[in-house]
């Protein structure tokens, strides 16, 4: 597959031009924006600051429903994190060329989703100065920590992730890097030196790094996979009716591919337009993009189908309460929401005219990702809420403290991407020239 | 340097740093002499008495180097047989009360001003002297139920002073009981009832597991009656038009017509001797008898009371058919204008059914007989505001909350002619309307004598140092009245008049036999002092009954209920009764009014909207609560909230409903009466969200509280095959019997010697929270408050669910929940740094200082008996002092739950130790089952084949809640017995 409206125009050069264009010395809206945004964290920062002092109760989690918004929004970004590696490893394994524009800025916004997904655990915790008993280091008390503990499967996924990703992603960016340094003058020639590991574009540094890249990936496609089954099992693993179940893997990482995906054209349609890419973003990258969406959300709404099968095939008056209450209990709002945003709407992709219009791609993916945050409401708020004993079901809803919380989650994200694209080049340079080259070889 | 050197300074250094940035400690103490009985670490223990209500039970105050930290009833006392009430639990929160008060306070110009003590006792001696020189009957005094010694000290005072003897006030003093009494058996006074001998019990309104009498005496003497013997269970049926606790309790609940009870109790009298009872009787009193009832046939009563025929043959069959049945008449809740007749007619219906009265006890009478009425406490405030006293002296009392607001009891008050010594550590409405408050040492803190009942002293003795300067109230009128030239005996104080006055009366021989009594905690031998009371039957009755009066057969009747929780009020102020939930309601904090569903519909209401009840007297608005438990047309709310001062936990919560009731007493027997009719009701299109801790009402088919058939049981266990569902998976013990390869993949845990474990008897449980409010004080839990328990953030590591039959929701099952020690524990595995930890006794150790706060295991524990520390829960000094110092007070962030009291296991290893023997059965008392009245609450060691709870766990009625999740559970319950109606 190759990009049908590179071919005339584009050239190493304007490749070049474009990406480096956008790291242009910034204007005012752009340094007003992340003022904004980091505004916004020190918002998020400061809610966090006020529940270690006053406790976690300033949230709106109780008994029975102890986990809240900080795991809705753990789940969340772990799941947008997932989008970035499957677009940059598995697709490259799978040679698919339309990835190549959106792969970098898919990587970014994962590391950056892991970041931020990262801090929910830390938030979530009832005393977050005592989080290194988590380490398991030596001590003499003899205590380690307890294996058998999803939430240890949890630490040991997500760190792995972080390093792997944040590994694959800066080794990609080499030769970019060096090609910005070669451009650059003054103080940022001397950072982009460092940064670009002395690179000079040799044989022997392509044959190095297209080696290590094709690694990588492979390295990187078992964990796209198991994270976010990790992820799952820290509800399937537990006796809860509604996360005790063996099809969370598969049905979490649907689901987190899903998001990702949503939220990789939320990201790319401003992103395209801003910096002038409709060249190399081409429409059929996004409606690429857009078909796989359809088939995530088929498979996500395939999965809601089975866990209503499963319960009803169980016999187990437990589970089919819980899921009669999911779809018309004090929660069924938020799950309507999630059955209509996650699997319904995505199904208008199947229209050409939907799935090529800027305007709906970028509503249904916004959709998308709020059906897909109502989906971690649902599974996490809406299971435990309704358990076994009925005297103890009890309702939850967020307070302001949790959606300050969540606010400077969104603006601690979006404020690195905010930074990264105009410091770093938001294009791989590199696999344009690339697409570009198989393109004169092959297609021309 | 040795490794231990090196960290001995290092350690020392951290100290220096820790203690650099934390506030230092005020106060540091060093017992170089201690008393003898205090050894740091060691609890000495009390016999006193609770005062808490005048029931008078015996109790054990566990005192912690100088305080009080529990309240435990005493074993050897007759009355309460060790156990005690939620009420006598917070008593220590009477004494630690923050808004207690430490000083004297004098009003002037509407402002207090702080006294000494000594300015406030001379100060009311002045008072005294001028009110006394100003002629005969110028001091009045009206006091709580006290015990006889004091109540004859204040009498002398007061005659020395020319003055009648105090008023004694209860708001709940049993006015038609007492008529009824002398009435029918020419009794003055109160008989106590052997309700364990009875083999039927039937109730046409006491509420006697509540407030009636002496709830806990009769807590045990009921399961003594009502548990399953041989195959076989004796029936108690409850008629009145709404469920109390005791109502809800019943076999069978009649939900009759308010004001009906006299007549239905009358025609089970005349029916009953047309199925020839009463034979035993003299024929002259059977004359009598027949012909009061004549005019009561079952079928009009039946009409009238609004229940089916059948439903009233068979309880005619039932109270015939029974050899030894005791008839209750009214509790205090149902006093309506025909309480009397109600009681005067169960007392027939004993007569008639049972001519020789073997139940009741004539001799060991309930001491609050003495207890004024209503009409007599009325009659002397009338004679206060016409300026008939100059001094009025209140020890205790609240009759501005206690009397309907149109007395204006709180105006005559503070007349200026009158000058009002309130001598009540709280400031209450009525402490509010006084001129001089002078408060008075309480009962954990003085010496003294209280006889519940009449047969038996209780002795008080201090418990605990003294947190206040307070003098004891006897002091403070010896001081007085000896300065005013009493003829009161020179003592120097109270407690060497409470001696000399033991002396005289050869209760005590020597100061060895006082000290043997004090330490036993009172005279408890029956030697039943006086002669002995034989019932005087009446000559004629009909009088009484031909003026009953007709119950309303439209509108609606208003009903105020005495409360398990509050009693007449008095307990509004203790932050563990207001949290823990109403058993009936599981509202904890407010009161909402019940109604019936069908009155909801009729005036298009809805739970939680806040409704207008307009009485001829008076109106309130109130939350409405939905339930099936009142017949429809009864509204009933609870007494004991809506104080205007009282304060931080009592000020502003609920509504006091007694400002609806009528304000004159009841004309035949000088009593309050507790029900109006008709009300008026509208909605005010307002709503309130109540704070009430069920998720849902009932059971969804989960098996969770179950009840067994009586005649299921005694045909024997007809086991299907075992398998893996909810409706057939096997017991499994928590011990290696209980596994199964085929089920399990972890081999068993190894304990060695023991394994914790605690059956619940869920036909002896009566719903009464005793447990929980015992839990409370012995694990230092957290009182979280209204807001937050609506939050669902209450921290009770022991709850009684409360579950209502989904096809019956007029009948209830009870059912404690706590920690279930599993063996195969959801909470243990999923934490990720071990703080739920598996001990080698089977405990699920909670570990605070381990715990980081994910949460997951109370999201796992399919009980959800798990409680965050949502925040860092606040003891208001001197609340803190009530904390046991066994048990670690947790901090914000840790996650903490039912520990078995580990605690007290500890010390029972202890003492095993030392005396080089294993544990004994029974040793091991948690602080719910010590506290639990009816004994519903088995604990002790699985390991031991001989064991009761492993006795107990082979019982046909024997399951485990939840047990096909195979968790093991080391909780097991006993099902509920149904028998047949």
């Amino acid at each position: 597959m190759t990009i049908d409206s590179a071919s005339p125009k584009l050239t190493y050069a304007n490749i070049d031009q474009t990406v480096l264009d956008t790291l242009r010395p910034a204007t005012r809206p752009y340094w007003i924006t992340v003022a904004l945004l980091f505004l916004g964290v020190l918002l998020g920062a400061a809610c966090w600051l006020y529940q270690i002092f006053i406790g976690i109760g300033v949230g709106g989690q109780n008994n029975p429903v102890a986990w809240g918004t900080y795991l809705i929004n753990f789940v969340f970004w772990v799941g947008i994190a997932h989008s970035g590696t499957l677009i940059s490893a598995i697709l490259h394994l799978f040679r698919a060329g339309w990835r190549n524009p959106i792969a970098r800025a898919a990587e970014t916004m994962t590391v950056f989703a892991v970041c931020t997904a990262g801090l929910f655990p830390f938030i979530h915790l009832g005393r977050v100065w005592v989080v290194y008993y988590m380490l398991p280091f030596p001590n003499q008390r003899g205590l380690w920590p307890n294996f058998l503990s999803p939430l240890m499967f949890d630490v040991i996924a997500i760190s792995t992730y972080l390093i792997v990703s944040s590994l694959f992603w800066y080794t990609g960016m080499l030769p970019d890097l060096a090609t910005v340094r070669d451009r650059a003058g003054g103080f940022r020639k001397k950072i982009f030196t460092i940064l670009s590991l002395g690179w000079t574009g040799e044989h022997e540094h392509w044959r190095h790094f297209s080696r290590t890249y094709l690694f990588f990936a492979a390295l990187a496609t078992p964990l796209v996979i198991s994270v976010h089954s990790v992820v799952s099992w820290d509800f399937a693993l537990g006796i809860v009716p509604g996360w005790h179940t063996t099809i969370f893997a598969p049905y979490f990482v649907a689901g987190a591919i899903h998001s990702g995906l949503a939220m990789v054209l939320t990201l790319m349609i401003p992103l395209r337009k801003i910096f002038h890419y409709e060249k190399i973003i081409t429409l059929s990258v996004l409606e690429n993009v857009a078909k796989t969406i359809v088939f995530t959300g088929l498979i996500v709404g395939f999965a809601y189908g089975t866990e209503y099968f499963m319960a009803w095939y169980s016999h187990n008056i437990v589970e089919l309460e819980t899921f009669r209450w999911r779809a018309l209990g004090d929660y069924r709002i938020p799950f309507w929401i999630m059955v209509t945003c996650n699997t319904v709407i995505p199904l208008l992709f199947f229209f050409q005219k939907i799935r090529t219009t800027v305007f709906w791609l970028f509503g249904i993916s916004i959709v998308v990702n709020i059906g897909m945050w109502f989906e971690r409401f649902v599974i996490i708020i809406g299971s435990v809420a309704h358990d076994f004993i009925p005297h103890a079901w009890g309702l939850y809803r967020p307070t302001a403290v949790e959606f300050g919380i969540m606010l400077g989650s969104f603006c601690l994200f979006f404020f690195l991407f905010v930074l990264f694209v105009k410091h770093l080049p938001s294009v791989s340079m590199t696999e344009i020239k690339e697409t570009v080259s198989a393109g004169e070889n092959h297609a021309g | 340097m040795y490794r231990r050197t090196f960290l001995k300074i290092a350690g020392l250094g951290s100290v220096a740093v820790a203690a650099g940035c934390s506030e230092p400690e005020k106060t540091l103490y060093s017992l170089v002499q201690a008393p003898d009985d205090m050894v740091t670490g060691k609890p000495s223990w009390y016999a006193s008495t609770c005062r808490e209500c005048p029931a008078g039970c015996g109790i054990l105050a566990k005192n912690r180097e100088g305080r009080v930290v529990k309240i435990e009833g005493n074993p050897q006392h007759p009355i309460n047989r060790g156990k005690i009430c939620m009420r006598g639990q917070a008593a220590l929160q009477g004494i630690y009360n923050p808004d207690r008060l430490k000083t004297p306070l004098l009003k002037e110009n509407n402002q207090w001003r702080k006294l000494s003590f000594a300015e406030a006792q001379r100060l009311l001696k002045e008072k005294a002297a001028a009110a006394s020189q100003k002629g005969r009957g110028r001091i009045g005094m009206i006091t709580e139920m006290a015990g006889a010694n004091l109540l004859s000290l204040l009498s002398q005072a007061l005659k020395s002073w020319g003055s009648p003897p105090p008023l004694v006030f209860e708001p709940f003093a049993y006015e038609s009981l007492k008529a009824a009494n002398h009435r029918v058996l020419g009794v003055d006074g109160l008989p106590s009832y052997r309700m364990e001998q009875a083999d039927f019990l039937l109730s046409f309104g006491a509420d006697f597991l509540e407030t009636w009498l002496s709830p806990v005496e009769y807590g045990i003497k009921f399961k003594q009656m009502h548990s399953v013997k041989d195959g076989r269970k004796n029936l108690f049926y409850h008629v009145g038009p709404y469920q109390s606790l005791t109502g809800a309790n019943a076999d069978v609940w009649l939900p009759c017509n308010p004001g009906s009870e006299a007549a239905l109790a009358m025609s089970l009298v005349h029916e009953s001797m047309l199925r020839g009872k009463g034979a035993g009787l003299s024929e002259e009193l059977q004359k009598i008898v027949a012909a009061t009832a004549l005019p009561f046939t079952g079928e009009s009563a039946a009409q009238l009371a609004g229940i089916s025929i059948e439903q009233y043959r068979l309880l005619l069959d039932r109270v015939t058919a029974s050899r030894r049945p005791l008839i209750l008449g009214t509790g205090s809740g149902s006093a309506s204008k025909n309480s009397l007749q109600t009681n005067m007619a169960a007392n027939l219906l004993n007569l008639v059914l049972n001519p020789d009265l073997e139940l009741f006890d004539f001799n060991n009478r309930h001491s609050i007989e003495i207890a004024d009425s209503r009409e007599s406490v009325l009659k002397f405030f009338n004679a206060v505001d016409a300026g008939g006293i100059d001094l009025l002296l209140l020890n205790n009392v609240n009759p501005v909350f206690a009397l309907p607001p149109r007395h204006q009891i709180d105006m005559i008050l503070q007349k200026d002619a009158l000058f009002v010594v309130s001598f009540s550590s709280f400031l209450d409405e009525t402490t509010q309307s006084a001129d001089l408050i002078l408060p008075t040492r309480l009962p954990l803190e003085t010496w003294d004598a209280y006889s519940g009942k009449l047969e038996i002293i209780s002795m008080l003795q201090p418990a605990m140092g003294r947190l206040t300067d307070a003098p004891h109230l006897g002091d403070v009128f010896l001081n007085i009245a000896s300065s005013i030239n009493a003829p009161i005996p020179p003592e120097s104080s109270y407690k060497e008049y409470l001696y000399s006055s033991f002396i005289e009366k050869r209760l005590a021989k020597s100061a060895s036999d006082w000290v043997l009594a004090l330490r036993a905690g009172g005279y408890f031998e029956a030697s039943s002092r006086g002669e002995s009371v034989r019932p005087k039957f009446a000559k004629s009755l009909s009088d009484d009954f031909k003026n009953l009066s007709p119950p309303a057969e439209t509108g609606l009747t208003f009903i105020a209920a005495p409360s398990l929780r509050f009693y007449d009020g008095r307990g509004a102020n203790r932050p563990w009764l207001c949290e823990i939930p109403d058993s009936l309601t599981q509202i904890a904090w407010q009161t909402p009014v019940r109604m019936h569903p069908q009155t909801l519909k009729q005036f298009g209401l809805r739970q939680e909207d806040i409704v207008h009840i307009q009485s001829r007297w008076g109106s309130l608005e109130a939350p409405v609560y939905e339930t099936h438990s009142v017949k429809p047309g009864v509204l009933v709310m609870e007494i004991g909230q809506g104080h205007a001062n009282y304060g931080r936990y009592a000020q502003g919560a609920g509504v006091d409903p007694c400002r609806i009731l009528p304000d004159d007493p009841n004309a035949p027997d000088g009593g309050p009466l507790l029900a109006v009719s008709p009300v008026a009701i509208k909605a005010t299109g307002r709503r309130l969200k109540l704070a009430h801790l069920d998720g849902s009402r009932f059971q969804h088919g989960r098996r969770i509280a179950q009840a067994i058939a009586l005649k299921d049981l005694t045909t024997g266990p007809s086991r299907a095959k075992p398998g893996v569902t909810l409706e057939d998976f096997p017991l499994t013990l928590p011990i290696p019997e209980g596994y199964d390869p085929k089920r399990d993949i972890y081999p068993p845990h190894d304990h060695d010697t023991y394994r914790w474990s605690m059956v619940v008897d869920l036909d002896k449980c009566i719903g009464c929270n005793a447990c929980a409010a015992a839990c409370y004080a012995e694990n230092n839990l957290g009182v979280v408050g209204l807001e937050q328990v609506r939050r669902g953030r209450e921290m009770s590591w022991i709850r009684v669910e409360r579950y209502l039959d989904a096809n019956h929701p007029d009948k209830t099952l009870f059912l404690p929940m706590l920690c279930q020690h599993c063996d195969n524990a959801p909470c243990e595995s999923v934490c990720p740094v071990y703080a739920p930890h598996h001990s080698n006794e089977g405990l699920n150790n909670q570990i605070y200082n381990r715990c980081i706060g994910t949460r997951f295991c109370s999201q796992n524990c399919p009980y959800k008996v798990r409680r965050f520390n949502w925040y860092a829960w606040e003891f208001p000094s001197p609340l803190n002092l009530q904390l046991n110092p066994d048990v670690t007070a947790r901090s914000k962030g840790v996650m903490e739950k039912c520990s078995f009291c580990v605690q007290r296991i500890k010390f029972a290893h202890g003492v095993a130790k030392d005396e080089g023997r294993p544990i004994r059965d029974g040793e091991v008392q948690p602080a719910c089952l010590q506290a639990c009245p009816t004994g519903a609450l088995t604990f002790g060691n699985l390991m031991d084949p001989r064991s009761r709870v492993r006795k107990l766990a082979a019982d046909p009625r024997a399951y485990q809640v939840l047990g096909y999740l195979n968790t093991k559970p080391a909780v097991i319950y006993l099902k509920k017995v149904l028998p047949e109606i």
